[in-house]
């Protein structure tokens, strides 16, 4: 909390408060600054060449600037029955699934 | 320096250290911080920084700070700043003997 700025400016109250104002707002800048530009610094060490995220303006790309995927043609196995699946049939699937299960057991 | 540079100096650091004391430093700066939060001025200088870093290319704080400081100060509404002007005032005016 320096007041040296405007030492030469005469003295008034509209000064000093001119002042004080001005020194109260640049802490306030200086501390965002500070905390964004040490935060950009560990970030750069950490993930050196990090690229930011996508942005799409139609909103058609994801994050990654990738489309969204067909769900239809996603497959994964069913831990239940070993059968590999349609993602968007799992939970259809695996109400028979499991309740055959159940009978089986 | 001269004498009356010196006083005046002085003065201003008297002033800046009794407002610390009876506690309106605290109250004007919370309330300042809470303004600029409110009228979303804080996430514009935030936005600010992170587009200037990108610009220039650098993330050194006093460079970065020297771009930024000069348009955060203009960003602040006028609103905002003629009612912290005028708490600092009337605090001055109470402690204040003037010509």
């Amino acid at each position: 909390m320096t007041l040296g700025r405007d030492a030469m400016t005469p003295l008034t109250v509209l000064s000093v408060s001119e002042t004080i104002y001005h020194n109260l707002l640049t802490s306030i800048v200086q501390d965002i600054v500070s905390r964004t530009t040490s935060r950009q610094q560990l970030q750069d060490a950490r993930y050196p060449g990090l690229a930011p995220l996508h942005h799409d303006q139609r909103g058609a790309l994801d994050v990654y600037g990738r489309p969204k995927p067909q769900e239809a043609s996603v497959y994964f196995r069913c831990p239940n029955c070993s059968r590999d699946l349609s993602a968007n049939r799992f939970a259809a699937h695996l109400e028979r699934c499991m309740s055959r299960g159940a009978r089986r057991g | 320096m001269t004498a009356k540079d010196k006083e005046a100096l002085e003065l201003r650091a008297q002033i800046q250290q009794h407002l610390v004391e009876s506690g309106n430093y605290e109250l004007i700066s919370n309330k300042l911080a809470q303004r600029l939060l409110d009228e979303g001025w804080i996430d514009q200088v935030k936005k600010l920084t992170r587009e200037t870093m990108q610009d220039d290319n650098t993330t050194n704080f006093s460079e970065v700070l020297k771009r930024v400081e000069p348009e955060a100060v203009s960003l602040v509404s006028a609103n905002t700043k003629n009612e912290i002007m005028q708490q600092i005032k009337a605090f001055l005016c109470d402690i204040l003997d003037t010509q």
